[in-house]
């Protein structure tokens, strides 16, 4: 009991954080539970960029940003899979028609003019979009659909009316003139600026439409996919040439991180690289809730036929390993939460296999147990043999599945992945319920005299034995 | 109760070898007509699915059941051949065409629509696979089972012995060959596709069928260390034995979540837990029925040389 004390508030002090965690932490859906959309893009090398780096990724992830942004989707996500690809995620978007329209395509970076006498109306608009751009984060939040979709319209109508103000120069200079741009620290004060370089024939253009608004207050307009993103005006000093020599510098009250944001979306302007669509997965949401409703059945169902049979086989130690499993079910799915992990269908699958193998171990340790009961030793000492003598076999079978599980984590498209981590993360709770609790659990019943009974770990043991054994008790 | 694995052995084989071939000529069958050896979904060769369901709260759409012909000719109607069209349960209808693009998609969706009445978007699935994102899949699950493969050898090695190894990713490469074998069998006779889900159902497999074998090679190398004298058959029909109970049990209670997965699970699950219930139970039985007697045989064969040798 001295020994089974400090384990036991172990078990009992874990079983009720997970419940805290449970009850505090609610475990995000994937699409294929919660129904909406999922948008592969495909981010292809061309002769200009032979090869996609970390840093063109990124680029174009921005690009792609800004366009979803321009969807008005609450809680949209976008993050780079693997080498070349962006995953978009959509929740709740059952028809994904219209972002599959605005994701395809090169990005449009363009370097335009403002129309004389429009600097009053600019500064208007201007201010009124960054209200609107405030309430728009403000509702995303909250996820008023109607609202939403109310205000990125009028944010979209407040977008086409800044860019009438400003007129294509001729011939247009577009991002494929631009060769670079990044963030470049304070010369002096405090505030950071955004450096930027054409190639020949982009400094020569570039120089022309610098020369025509220096000193006037009209500013260049920086269109990335028809949106201002940056409009700098140009100083009196350069009226006569231009900026001339392809590079220039942006300035304004940059921080590193807004100076570092403007550079990566001129990055991703100037990328000459197309991106196209090589994936979509719509799930409506309704068939999501049937697929939620089915995975409890059929979970319930695993669990319950685990339960009993264990009891039936194996009697008491069978009924113990069911309070275990019930403790693996719990810590798993309170390790999924604090892990933050996105449960989708074969998430599911992945952890109701799972209580399947759980019990594996304690199928070991018994079998073994039974074999030392009929051997002639003492139901105590089999008890522990049990654990012992298994433990090799549970570590070598957890380890060689775990390979499995690494090597298809490795593999990692996203479905392929949730079935991965889910497993891996259940066989360690395995390891800690099944050897743990089962054995303090199990030691704890035998302190008890009516559990001391070899019967109920073995039935039909050869009565010689028994006698032997009681004797031995 | 105790059954001796090693004397009939010959059997074992004959039987492995037996469905093994059975599932070779059928993906060789199935290579000639499909293209490929199991009947590959959406996932692999690229394509648009749309699963669609009529939308039953709009008064007089589904007053007249779904008409096969009308959306027959509303796909024609739109250019695309080599489409397969099924009506799904009453009001549900699933369409498998090439890649469309959202153009052609939607021009698509409004065909129907006026042919057979409106949709509910709540129900609707659309899949788009582009071509390469199938092949990439394909070629990341074959090196995912090359590198699990060599993990698990180079684990057994360092814990075992490289014979022991080398037997374990045989009786591994029966388990996966018979199910590939038996899904060719469903692909060619009930029309059963594999998914990017067969991939992992493959690789559990794996992770799961060596599982079983390393605890009878435990059991070998307990035996063995304890006895070192007795000879290798009966060494290694005790470990059968002895671990047989927990080999069959622990099957018991992966099969019942499974079988529990495959009644409830749903439409996606269906083929996945199938797979792994295929898998599964030829894991347990490579593990009992081929690891050992391949173990056995192997090590008579060396104990035969050494004893020429020493001769």
């Amino acid at each position: 009991m001295q020994r089974q004390r400090p384990l036991l508030a172990l078990i009992i002090v874990l079983l009720i954080a997970a419940i805290t965690v449970i009850t505090t932490i609610p475990i995000p859906l994937g699409l294929d539970l919660q129904g909406g959309s999922q948008l592969t893009i495909q981010v292809k090398p061309t002769p200009e960029v032979p090869q996609i780096t970390e840093r063109e990724l990124e680029a174009v992830k921005k690009v792609v940003e800004g366009r979803v942004n321009g969807l008005g989707v609450s809680e949209a996500l976008v993050q780079t899979v693997g080498k070349d690809q962006i995953l978009v995620q959509l929740p709740g978007v059952s028809d994904p028609q219209a972002a599959e329209r605005v994701l395809g395509g090169t990005a449009q970076l363009e370097f335009k003019t403002q129309k004389p006498n429009t600097e009053a109306q600019l500064f208007a608009l201007q201010s009124s979009r960054s209200e609107q751009r405030a309430k728009q984060d403000e509702l995303r939040k909250g996820g008023d659909q109607a609202e939403i979709a109310k205000n990125q319209a009028a944010l979209q109508n407040n977008n086409a009316a800044i860019a009438e103000l400003f007129e294509r120069t001729n011939p247009p200079l577009t991002g494929r003139y631009l060769k670079d741009a990044n963030a470049e620290p304070p010369q002096a004060g405090p505030s950071w600026s955004v450096g930027i370089k054409f190639d020949q024939q982009g400094g020569d253009l570039f120089a022309d439409l610098t020369k025509k608004i220096a000193g006037t207050g009209r500013g260049i307009g920086i269109f990335l996919d028809s949106e201002l993103i940056s409009s700098p005006s140009v100083a009196a000093q350069y009226a006569t040439t231009g900026i001339a020599g392809g590079q220039a510098q942006i300035s304004g009250n940059f921080t590193l991180q807004t100076a570092n944001d403007l550079s990566v979306q001129l990055r991703g302007g100037s990328l000459p690289v197309p991106v196209s669509i090589g994936e979509i997965r719509t799930v409506g949401a309704t068939l999501g809730k049937d697929s939620i409703q089915r995975s409890i059945y059929a979970g319930v169902g695993g669990i319950v036929l685990v339960l009993i049979f264990m009891v039936g086989y194996y009697r008491l130690p069978g009924a113990i390993a069911d309070v275990a499993l019930l403790i693996y079910a719990i810590l798993t799915y309170a390790t999924f939460a604090l892990f933050g992990v996105t449960l989708t269908l074969p998430g599911i699958a992945g952890f109701i296999l799972s209580i399947g193998m759980a019990v594996d171990s304690n199928v070991l340790i018994f079998e073994r147990t039974r074999e030392e009961l009929r051997s002639g030793k003492t139901l105590y000492r089999s008890v522990e043999a049990g654990f012992q003598r298994a433990w090799s076999s549970i570590v070598d079978s957890h380890v060689t599945t775990l390979i499995a599980c690494a090597a298809l984590f490795w593999l990692g498209a996203g479905l392929v992945r949730g079935f991965a981590y889910t497993l891996a993360l259940g066989l360690f709770v395995n390891l800690f319920t099944a050897i743990v609790c089962s054995r303090t659990l199990l030691l704890l019943a035998l302190q008890f005299p009516s559990f001391r009974k070899p019967q109920l770990f073995c039935p039909n043991l050869p009565t010689i034995t028994k006698s032997q054994t009681e004797a031995q008790l | 109760m105790t059954f001796s694995v090693i004397k009939q052995r010959r059997i074992w084989w004959s039987i492995s070898f037996a469905i093994i071939l059975g599932g070779l000529i059928s993906m060789a069958i199935s290579w000639q007509q499909l293209g490929a050896p199991l009947r590959p979904s959406l996932d692999f060769v690229g394509g648009t699915r749309l699963q669609l369901e009529r939308d039953c709260s709009v008064a007089t759409n589904c007053a007249a059941p779904i008409n096969l012909n009308a959306v027959r000719e509303a796909v024609d109607g739109q250019g695309l051949t080599n489409n397969s069209i099924q009506i799904v349960g009453k009001e549900g209808l699933s369409i498998r065409t090439k890649t469309l693009d959202v153009d052609q998609r939607t021009k698509l969706q409004t065909a129907l629509t006026q042919k057979i009445g409106s949709f509910d978007p709540k129900k609707t699935q659309i899949d788009t696979v582009g071509p390469t994102v199938g092949k990439q899949l394909l070629s990341s699950g074959l090196l995912a089972l090359l590198v699990s493969f060599a993990g698990i050898v180079v684990y057994l090695s360092f814990r075992f012995q490289s014979d022991y190894a080398v037997i374990a990713i045989i009786a591994l490469f029966h388990d996966v060959l018979i199910t590939l074998g038996i899904f060719s069998v469903l692909g060619l006779v009930l029309g059963i596709e594999v998914d990017s889900l067969f991939v992992v159902a493959i690789l559990t497999i794996t992770g799961f069928s060596v599982t079983d074998t390393v605890v009878i090679y435990d059991r070998i190398r307990e035996i063995l260390h304890l006895h070192p004298d007795l000879p290798i058959q009966q060494i290694v029909d005790d470990a059968v034995n002895q671990t047989l109970t927990r080999s069959i049990n622990t099957t018991i209670t992966v099969l019942l979540t499974l079988v529990s997965l495959f009644l409830f699970g749903g439409e996606t699950l269906r083929n996945f837990s199938l797979a792994l219930i295929i898998g599964f139970t030829m894991g347990a039985y490579s593990s009992i029925f081929i690891a050992s007697t391949l173990l056995c045989w192997w090590r008579e064969q060396r104990q035969s040389r050494s004893v020429d040798a020493a001769v």
